[in-house]
């Protein structure tokens, strides 16, 4: 620090007397960054924030410390980097930081629109900001709204190469010979497709999401295949609840809620390969489900049941009126309930309480 | 009802006895609330001493179930009998709670 000369000194002593300001905005901003990402409910991979350490800060000074009149020309003493997990995501957070913070555009860079049509490299975007006085002001710390600070957005991969790349010492001032700069470019062009590709998945899955949900609302069960999307998207329309209603009114019993998407592997076991196999299943053993509770907590004065019973119970009289053995009703409340050794004890007596009821 | 609750950090050891139901749920209910404190508990609910549990002991069970769900822990129930285990199977409960 000693080979300042004055004017880099001078800087340096306003940074020690902003310590405080530099300090409390590392702290807010990844805090309204994170506040308005839950709102928006956008995920991602994380909220980074550092303030600048006074060694970088005086090395920064001694290279080009006359391009700045004032510590308050410097606009990354304090940083933020959002990492996403998808490269569109980018772009939402972008708006949300616009949303949130005053943007100062002429220092602000898109470094993914910087890139020729031939070029790869860094990938980022950065914006530098200030903090509204409508957000957050403090009377002890008046510089908290006039102080800038940078805010980095970028991908996993692109955080992942920019580091790599880093680490090549690039910034230090070493030279990298050019065939190293080349496999490292050539990266950039291979993460950027990885990017995309990464987008265009989260895409058609949630193109085939909108799809079953719309297939399965407009009742064409026949058209759509079981899966845990198309499962869940049936399960919203709430098929079991009659069924259940009416074995809760056996014994005036009330229903505890419980998820039914363990029944998936249930219902695969049962030889169910679309939402039209599973609702032709309910329909036909809607009945007899209903009887087989009644003979049970019929003759007891238990007054509670899990919302899942009246699926349970179909799943278990449609393999027995198939004929099904012992071992693959035990199967099936392994597929239930996971392996047990009460399993195959359950089989048994199931078996014989159907054959008996049904006679 | 007899309980008795072993208890190692965050583990439980608790061995039932008996019958469980109208008469001493509520005594139940004080007994394990203990097993409602601390965090990512780990309880295991000995039950070959238990002949019989009513609603009440399902709703304490699944309200036990619940609190160590929500603070990330895990509940095992073992050894039932037969009769026991029956009034899991008929009312569903086999399907919330972890039974081995």
């Amino acid at each position: 620090m000693s080979n300042l000369d004055l004017h880099g000194q001078a800087i340096l002593s306003e940074y020690r007397q902003l310590a405080p300001v530099y300090t409390r905005l590392r702290e807010l901003v990844p805090e309204f960054i994170s506040r308005s990402l839950e709102e928006a409910r956008v995920l991602v991979t994380a909220i980074e924030s550092r303030v600048k350490t006074e060694k970088s800060l005086a090395g920064k000074l001694a290279l080009k410390g006359s391009k700045y009149a004032s510590i308050l020309d410097i606009t990354d003493i304090v940083g933020a980097r959002v990492i996403t997990f998808y490269s569109d995501d980018v772009d939402k957070i972008s708006a949300l930081v616009q949303k949130t913070f005053e943007v100062d555009w002429d220092n602000s860079v898109d470094k993914r629109k910087q890139h020729t049509i031939e070029s790869f490299g860094y990938m980022s975007l950065h914006y530098v900001c200030r903090l509204p006085k409508a957000l957050y002001s403090d009377s002890a710390l008046p510089e908290l709204n006039d102080v800038r600070f940078e805010i980095q957005m970028r991908t996993a991969l692109q955080h992942v190469w920019a580091n790599m790349y880093h680490d090549t010492g690039y910034k230090s001032g070493l030279e990298v010979p050019p065939e190293h700069l080349r496999m490292l470019n050539r990266l950039a062009g291979v993460l950027e497709l990885a990017d995309d590709e990464f987008s265009r998945v989260r895409a058609s899955i949630n193109d085939y999401r909108r799809k079953v949900q719309s297939l399965v609302s407009d009742g064409n069960f026949d058209e759509v295949s079981l899966s845990g999307d198309s499962f869940n998207s049936y399960l919203a329309l709430a098929p079991f609840a009659s069924l259940t209603a009416k074995i809760a009114a056996i014994n005036q019993a009330e229903v505890q809620e419980v998820s039914l998407t363990p029944y998936l592997g249930a219902l695969r076991l049962l030889g169910c390969e679309t939402i039209g196999d599973v609702e032709r299943l309910r329909t036909k053993y809607s009945d007899l489900a209903y009887r087989m509770a009644v003979h049970q907590i019929g003759q007891t004065d238990l007054d509670i049941i899990s919302s899942s019973l009246a699926l349970q119970n179909i799943c278990i009289v449609c393999l027995v009126d198939r004929g099904g053995s012992v071992l693959e009703l035990e199967k099936l409340f392994d597929a239930i309930n996971g392996p047990s050794p009460y399993n195959a004890s359950r089989a048994r007596n199931i078996i014989d309480f159907i054959d008996k009821f049904r006679k | 009802m007899n309980i008795k609750i072993n208890t190692t950090g965050n583990r439980h050891d608790v061995v039932l006895d008996g019958r469980l139901d109208t008469t001493n749920a509520d005594q139940f209910q004080k007994d394990v609330a203990p097993l409602m404190e601390g965090e990512a508990p780990e309880i295991e609910i000995d039950c070959s001493g238990m002949t019989y549990t009513s609603s009440q002991g399902l709703r304490i069970f699944l309200m036990l179930q619940k609190s160590v769900n929500a603070r990330g822990g895990h509940m095992v129930m073992k050894n039932m009998t037969p009769q026991v285990k029956e009034v899991f199977d008929i009312t569903g409960f086999s399907n919330i709670i972890k039974i081995v």
